[in-house]
């Protein structure tokens, strides 16, 4: 019985120890091997159909979302940093008054609501009292024509800006006020909730408050009550995660991805363009671009089975920040094989340029209109994608 | 009360004030209060201080973590005497403590790091240089050089207490204090210097334009195994050498290195043995990403990339320290009636289901309560903030703070020290070879191995059964 017992106890810790070791070392040898690859299954693509257009025209209305990055990462600095709510920064338009880090949407917009969306000279007036690093603020958008094989050709909107000032300066200057009074803009899509996107929304409402937005999946509350707050009386359709097709040919698709200054998702547009490929326009691209030309082999049927383009921000060092893991991105890009790159915005300067460096067809630019240099597109730039 | 050459907390007993688990629940309920309040301070980014930048809280927070490995581990609490540390009340110590390791982080990070080595040798630890460089702002010359810093700290995490641990003070161990502990911390400090110039100073490199080719290696030497340039690599497994640390000197009682009779031998088989551990979990967590969130995707960003993968590893492995330390301070290192490989073995099970626990519960609810975003990876969020920053809390409280208020000091007799020693030593001799030990061993290295397949084919299917994200 002793013997019995003293067997099983020796039988236990041989056990054990054994089945700690065997774990380990079956961690240790197998885990990083070239047999890990057998666990993967294989890709499979789901080549949903978007159809085809015949061409995509984007002109960048404005891609400086601020003008000074040592300012606008001093406010940064000073509120506490990349992870606090971009509407406590008490940047324009909801300012307060009680400084930088201390501002709310509430405060900010009970000061400004009653002059929304056609009084925005007075608004900006409020907001200069109320508000952080005001000649700061500018803004992405960019105005998409999207030519159907028909030949109807179709505008849209991506996103709206930032300062009602710069941005209705710039809508001016490319005609979009016009355009949407005259109801040639079909839709606005906004990409991201983030301030440079989104807060500049009065200036399009202004022109067009029942235009039909979209917006992504992720939106906070404070984002939604703005689109009311600014009086948009139109259609507001929520994209869900995953893709959405918007017209034959473009498709938008909503990444559920977790974004700085307290933002979260991020949609960007697919185009199928006949005879050349995939081309994608974004707003930041908060997802990655690789990110998103590996959701569009997997997800989608495109022509020739190619990347063609891609325009917009890369968000890769809007900072002009650094990290090892960009050059990764750099390193890799190569690869996909995109025949046409209109980066800009928070592609970030020193991105674009190593990717001149690398030999990548980035598509100069003019440096106009406050733009820096012509390394990327600029401010009243355009690019084409397809045979026009 | 004497200073007899054992280290204070081998010469503590802590004793419950009260029957049952109250100890616990009251301690871990004050700790977590405290968690909370000093979150608030100093990191949250709704909060006061709002060092969660990330960087600057990320690396005050590990930096925090070996001052305190330092004070207690390296130094026995030098130069505080003995006694002072027997008969002051345990809230008093916390403070006049912990207000020391602060003076102490403070002096190390602006006085060395940023005052020294950013002035006088690499300009990257300086972030007043750093804003020297075209286009880089304040902001971002503050945040690299408190990355470079807390790189440091990762690895000055895993030696410093693996001279304790694993080569059990070699060979100063009969030093008094303050000699054993500035020679132990010499060595310790030297050697992360070197594993930083190896490991994370090409990371360091690349990190500015042009890369510094004639200043370090460029591309680092590792970019093809770990398919990034990315100094994360390193982060991963040198985190995981922490981590290991850490449970063999608590849930695993040192085993098994500790059944190496020869000193020279068990000590070097466990400074490397400790590697040889991190490297597999290293490696099987990177792996378990694969399985789950799918291949990596090199050049992406967020949960694809291969360069937040390997940090993820590291964070990991955090989530598993978190309980084995619960585990070994409050719940009086449960289970201790088996044989040691058992003990070890079911507290290393409880680690890893509690791990798991924690784990989902950091990322179903944690964005609730820290001021931080929902998410997997979010390109400025560390779970090895709060994690660590918990941790941080839980050492003053167990080392500084004799478990208070759950529990109270009393010193060990020499009769009580020689006895546990003893009670030690007979568990360890237990442990004989003999045919049926033997057969254990084969019969629990394939259960292991078939154990590890099988966890392989479950993975991705009870990840997609969790919904772990809120939506």
């Amino acid at each position: 019985m002793s013997d019995n017992k003293m067997n099983r106890k020796d039988f236990l810790k041989g056990a054990a120890i054994g089945l700690a070791g065997g774990t380990v070392a079956a961690m240790g040898l197998y885990s990083y091997s070239p047999m890990k690859k057998n666990h993967f299954p294989a890709v499979k693509r789901k080549l949903e159909d978007l159809g085809v257009c015949k061409s995509v025209k984007v002109t960048n209305i404005s891609e400086t979302s601020w003008f000074d990055n040592a300012v606008l990462m001093g406010d940064i600095k000073k509120a506490g940093g990349l992870l606090v709510n971009q509407y406590t920064y008490n940047w324009p338009p909801f300012g307060n008054g009680k400084g930088i880090g201390k501002g709310s949407y509430q405060e900010g917009m009970a000061k400004i609501k009653h002059l929304l969306p056609n009084r925005l000279e007075e608004a900006w007036e409020v907001i200069k009292k109320n508000c952080v690093s005001i000649d700061n603020a500018g803004g992405f958008a960019c105005l998409i024509e999207m030519e159907a094989m028909d030949g109807k050709k179709t505008k849209y909107l991506l996103d709206t800006g930032w300062s009602f000032k710069w941005m209705d300066e710039c809508f001016k200057r490319e005609g979009i006020d016009k355009m949407l009074a005259n109801n040639e803009i079909e839709a606005l899509v906004i990409s991201h909730e983030h301030f440079d996107h989104y807060w500049g929304l009065p200036v399009t409402l202004k022109y067009k408050p029942d235009i039909t937005i979209y917006v992504p999946e992720g939106f906070y509350s404070e984002g939604f009550q703005f689109l009311k707050d600014c009086g948009h009386t139109g259609k507001v359709i929520v994209n869900k995660n995953g893709l959405n097709k918007i017209v034959p040919g473009f498709a938008t698709y909503t990444f559920n991805t977790s974004i700085i200054c307290r933002v979260f998702g991020e949609q960007s547009c697919y185009f199928n363009v006949k005879d050349k490929g995939m081309v994608s326009v974004t707003g930041c691209c908060h997802q990655g671009i690789i990110q998103f030309a590996d959701t569009a082999f997997k997800e989608m049927k495109y022509e020739n089975d190619k990347l063609h383009g891609i325009y917009g921000g890369l968000h890769i060092s809007p900072f002009e920040d650094w990290d090892p893991k960009y050059d990764d991105l750099v390193i890799s890009l190569g690869k996909y094989g995109f025949e046409k790159i209109g980066c800009n915005h928070c592609t970030g300067l020193l991105c674009a340029r190593k990717f001149v460096e690398k030999g990548y067809p980035v598509v100069r630019g003019t440096a106009r209109f406050r733009t820096k240099e012509t390394t990327y597109l600029g401010n009243g730039d355009t690019i084409t994608f397809g045979n026009v | 009360m004497e200073d007899n050459g054992k280290n204070y907390l081998e010469e503590r007993k802590l004793v419950k004030r009260w029957n049952g688990p109250i100890p616990a629940i009251a301690t871990l309920l004050f700790t977590f209060v405290l968690f909370y309040i000093t979150w608030w301070i100093f990191q949250d980014p709704r909060g006061w201080l709002r060092m969660y930048t990330p960087y600057v809280g990320y690396m005050y927070t590990r930096w925090w973590l070996i001052v305190l490995i330092w004070m207690v581990y390296l130094f026995n609490f030098w130069p505080f005497k003995r006694e002072w540390v027997y008969k002051t009340h345990p809230v008093v110590k916390g403070v006049v403590l912990t207000a020391v390791s602060a003076v102490v982080l403070i002096v190390l990070i602006k006085g060395f790091f940023e005052g020294i080595l950013g002035h006088l040798g690499l300009a990257y630890f300086d972030p007043t240089r750093l804003t020297r460089l075209p286009g880089v702002t304040e902001f971002f010359a503050i945040e690299y050089s408190a990355l470079a810093c807390l790189m440091f700290a990762a690895i000055a995490s895993w030696l410093s207490p693996s001279w304790v641990v694993a080569l059990e003070e070699s060979p100063w161990k009969k030093l008094p204090q303050p000699a054993k502990g500035f020679s132990m911390w010499v060595v310790t400090f030297f050697l992360s210097t070197l594993v930083f110039f190896i490991t994370m100073h090409p990371h360091m490199g690349i990190l500015y334009y042009p890369w510094q080719y004639f200043t370090s290696i460029a591309p680092p030497w590792w970019e093809n195994f770990a398919d990034t340039v990315s100094g994360n690599f390193h982060v991963s497994w040198i985190m995981c050498c922490t981590v290991a640390v850490w449970l063999l000197e608590t849930i695993w009682e040192r085993f098994p290195f500790c059944m190496i009779k020869n000193a020279h031998i068990r000590r070097t088989t466990a400074f490397f043995g400790i590697i040889a551990i991190a490297l597999a979990i290293h490696f099987f967590f990177y792996f378990v990403q694969e399985l789950t969130f799918g291949p990596a995707i090199r050049g992406t960003r967020n949960e694809a990339s291969p360069d937040w993968r390997w940090l993820h590893v590291g964070e990991m492995a955090i989530f598993l320290l978190v309980p084995a330390l619960f585990l070994k301070f409050y719940a009086g290192n449960w289970p201790t009636k088996f044989s040691l490989p058992v003990n070890v073995l079911v507290r290393t099970v409880i680690c890893i289901f509690s791990g798991i626990a924690l784990y989902y519960v950091y990322y179903r609810f944690g964005h609730l309560f820290l001021g931080t975003q929902k998410g997997f990876s979010h390109p400025q969020q560390f779970p090895m903030i709060p994690t660590i920053w918990l941790i941080n809390i839980w050492l003053v409280n167990h080392w500084f703070m004799d478990n208070w208020p759950g529990w109270k000091m009393v010193p060990k007799t020499a009769d009580e020290m020689a006895a546990e020693e003893k009670a030690h030593e007979e568990q360890v001799a237990d442990i004989k070879w003999n045919p049926t030990l033997g057969l254990g061993l084969g019969a629990g290295a394939a259960a292991g191995i078939a154990l590890y397949f099988i966890t392989l084919k479950l993975l991705p299917v009870l990840y997609k059964a969790i919904d772990m994200v809120p939506r």
